[in-house]
């Protein structure tokens, strides 16, 4: 038995659980084809223009899955709410709705649905749901695989922890083992934060392959799933908020935590152009770097942002902080010595310049 | 701060203001009505948004500005988690008027799952006094001019397509608001009604006019707020066309404040999510399934299309734009989405909604004559 399961949204953060539980359960989980332009464009031609990016490209996955792998059973969950009160994005939540009613195709859709809040249904409803649909009923068994399921994702997320490569750790959880990351022991510069949700920044034709840019650029980058969650709490006082969305975490979390880290220079936040939930932790984040003066870069992309742009944004913000970290350093020697101070620092600002 | 010199506004939606204020003196406090919304509201509020919020909050926020300019002191909000970017604006525009320097208290009413005496307690809060004769005074009247002015709303959209010398039912209806604006008990109120309506009566009706019949749906801001629906319902009044829709200030009032087990009637929103039950499964927040539900319920009743309404940008009303042009082919009900926002003009407005109604009218006589309606089926 096959199950599709396309290369958007929530894949990026719950992939491991999902191949560890249904290859347990016998079922094969098959995967789009990695995002291309044709992915976007026939993505774009099912919904509206002011459909964010990430949810045009998630038809195009299921679009891939039918037509060129020819699958007919196709997995879009519904995340409504993780917690009491804590719902997801309108658009997670009635991704299955959407996917039915716009995709003219004939396939089984299974739409399980995760809601903590209003109809009180947990995990366990939530996975009988998913695999209901293909004759497995037997609750015993699943709550077996949703163990074999967390092994993965709990591997996958550790190994992130770490500080593994997010492509490495995803590789490695979905053939079931563990391995330590290689520390990297190389001295880079700069170190930057990039903060986005997981379906922006690994999917290459959003994030344009940012991480290969910032490795060029010889800046080193940190990601929100390098945080645990107990880290990720705590940059939600740093930002002066509480809980509101499901997946705020990744955002709010990870940028208050890397806010008043001393370690990180620079923060980039991504988000694709029109996304509702990111237009008001964005401008918090905005707010609240300015009152830690720590550097930020706003990058909003959608189908149409040129690469060519986006490099020179990168390279211009990388050299912003390498001036900065430099005349940082400058200013705490001529601090020590005292006397030299005023003869450096004129010079130091007109090199910046 | 001191009660006594609480000074209280609250953003304008429409004619919420009326009953809001009747309940707030009522409760003897101090009322600041920030100025209606026109476009230097929307200016200002835009211009201390963020880029991508929508419209809705950007109008909130140009309120406020305007009421604290004017000397409130006291702001009150309502917030319900779970529905959109509604549940964040009372925080963000808090912290933004703080940013801008303003020194002022904030009261947040939690909308969540109906809880009405917490509101009351939210209330009596925001204006210092705790007499609860004085509070169920103050509800009875509120709710009195609630839905007194739906009652002459509804009667005024009846009339406008149908009368003969446009614009007279307009000047009705205007002066029917004040005088319910201006009546202190609920029996004032009921005179007030009565008068309008034996007013409403005596217009000229031209009952050779062809009448077009439409669902108005989507956003309940856009559709509540004349100024930033740019008068729709005038507009479709002019060529001709009734208007009909759920999304009324009492309707949506009812649905938030009064607990499940007191309403006798079948909801707006149940209403929606049984009749859209074919195309939206789940609640996903906002509007959306309304805006489906009120569609597919226009088709079951044979209207002859639906216009849905809503601003740039908003997340549920997304999902429903997306799956709208399949429910309109299911159900063969033409239906158009206008979106809003602070670039919108009013004249590409009026042609698009002029081209949907000769659209709607030529289908009307194909279908009279006999003709099997063309488009897909």
């Amino acid at each position: 038995m096959k199950i599709g399961i396309p290369r958007g949204m929530n894949y990026y953060n719950y992939y491991p659980f999902w191949h560890g539980f249904f290859t347990y359960l016998g079922i094969e989980p098959v995967l789009s084809s990695p995002t291309t332009k044709k992915t976007i464009l026939r993505g774009s031609e099912l919904v509206v223009p002011e459909t964010c990016l990430p949810v045009k490209i998630f038809m195009g996955h299921v679009l891939d899955l039918i037509d060129n792998k020819g699958i007919d059973v196709i997995y879009v969950p519904s995340h409504q709410s993780i917690a009491h009160k804590i719902y997801n994005c309108s658009k997670i939540r009635g991704l299955p709705d959407l996917v039915r009613n716009v995709v003219k195709r004939n396939f089984l859709l299974i739409e399980p649905t995760l809601d903590k809040s209003e109809k009180k249904q947990g995990l366990y409803e939530y996975l009988y749901e998913s695999v209901a649909p293909l004759g497995i009923t037997d609750k015993k068994l699943i709550k077996k695989a949703s163990k074999a399921g967390w092994e993965a994702q709990n591997n996958f997320n550790a190994m992130l922890v770490n500080g593994m490569e997010y492509n490495q750790a995803m590789k490695n959880a979905k053939n079931g083992k563990f391995i330590n990351a290689v520390e990297d022991n190389r001295e880079h510069p700069v170190n930057v934060a990039v903060i986005s949700h997981g379906y922006n920044l690994y999917d290459n034709r959003i994030s344009m392959g940012i991480f290969e840019k910032l490795e060029k650029l010889d800046v080193k980058t940190y990601i929100p799933e390098n945080l645990s969650m107990e880290q990720m709490k705590k940059g939600f006082p740093v930002l002066n908020t509480t809980l509101y969305w499901a997946n705020e975490y990744e955002m709010t979390g990870a940028a208050g935590y890397y806010l008043v880290d001393k370690n990180i220079d620079g923060i980039i936040t991504l988000t694709s152009f029109g996304c509702g939930p990111d237009s008001i932790m964005i401008e918090r984040i905005t707010r609240f770097s300015k009152k830690y003066s720590k550097p930020l870069l706003n990058l909003t992309v959608d189908e149409h942002t040129g690469e060519a742009g986006f490099i020179t944004r990168l390279e211009a913000f990388t050299d912003m902080l390498v001036r900065k970290k430099r005349e940082n350093i400058i200013k705490s020697y001529s601090r020590q010595f005292g006397e030299e101070k005023k003869q450096t620092q004129p010079e130091n600002q007109a090199a910046g310049f | 701060m001191n009660s006594k010199e609480r000074i209280v506004s609250f953003p304008r939606m429409g004619n919420i203001h009326i009953p809001i204020s009747a309940f707030l003196r009522e409760m003897s406090a101090n009322i600041i009505l920030p100025q209606a919304n026109s476009k230097q509201t929307l200016t200002i509020g835009a211009r201390y948004s963020p880029e991508m919020i929508c419209l809705p909050y950007k109008m909130n926020l140009g309120n406020y500005v305007q009421a604290l300019e004017q000397g409130a002191n006291t702001l009150l909000m309502f917030q319900a988690p779970g529905t959109c970017r509604l549940g964040s604006y009372a925080k963000m525009a808090e912290n933004k008027l703080r940013e801008l320097g303003y020194d002022f208290e904030m009261i947040v009413f939690d909308l969540y799952g109906g809880k009405f005496k917490e509101v009351m307690g939210k209330f009596s809060l925001a204006t210092g006094n705790k007499s609860v004769t004085k509070a169920i005074a103050g509800v009875k009247i509120c709710l009195a001019k609630f839905d007194a002015l739906d009652k002459i709303e509804r009667e005024l959209l009846f009339i406008r397509p149908r009368e003969k010398n446009f614009a007279t039912a307009e000047k009705v209806y205007n002066k029917g608001k004040d005088l319910i604006d201006k009546a202190r008990t609920p029996e004032e109120v009921k005179t007030a009604v009565n008068y309008t309506m034996t007013e409403f009566k005596q217009i000229y009706l031209d009952k050779s006019k062809e009448i077009l019949k439409i669902y108005l749906t989507g956003e309940f801001f856009v559709l509540l707020d004349p100024y930033v629906n740019m008068d729709i319902e005038k507009e479709l009044g002019k060529l001709g066309v009734e208007v009909d829709r759920q999304i009324m200030l009492s309707e949506w009032v009812g649905q938030s404040l009064i607990p499940g087990w007191l309403r006798k009637k079948e909801t707006h929103k149940e209403r929606a999510i049984r009749t859209s039950r074919r195309y939206m499964t789940r609640i996903v927040g906002g509007e959306c399934v309304e805006t489906l539900g009120d569609t597919v319920y226009a088709a079951k009743k044979k209207l002859d299309g639906v216009i849905h309404a809503t601003p740039f940008n908003c997340i549920p009303e997304i999902i429903s734009q997306c799956i709208l042009p399949h429910v309109s082919l299911k159900e063969s009900i033409p239906v158009i989405s206008l979106l809003m926002d602070e670039h919108t003009g009013k004249v590409g407005m009026i042609t698009r909604l002029e081209a949907f109604v000769d659209l709607m009218r030529r289908n009307k006589r194909k279908k009279q004559k006999g003709f099997a309606v063309a488009g897909p089926a």
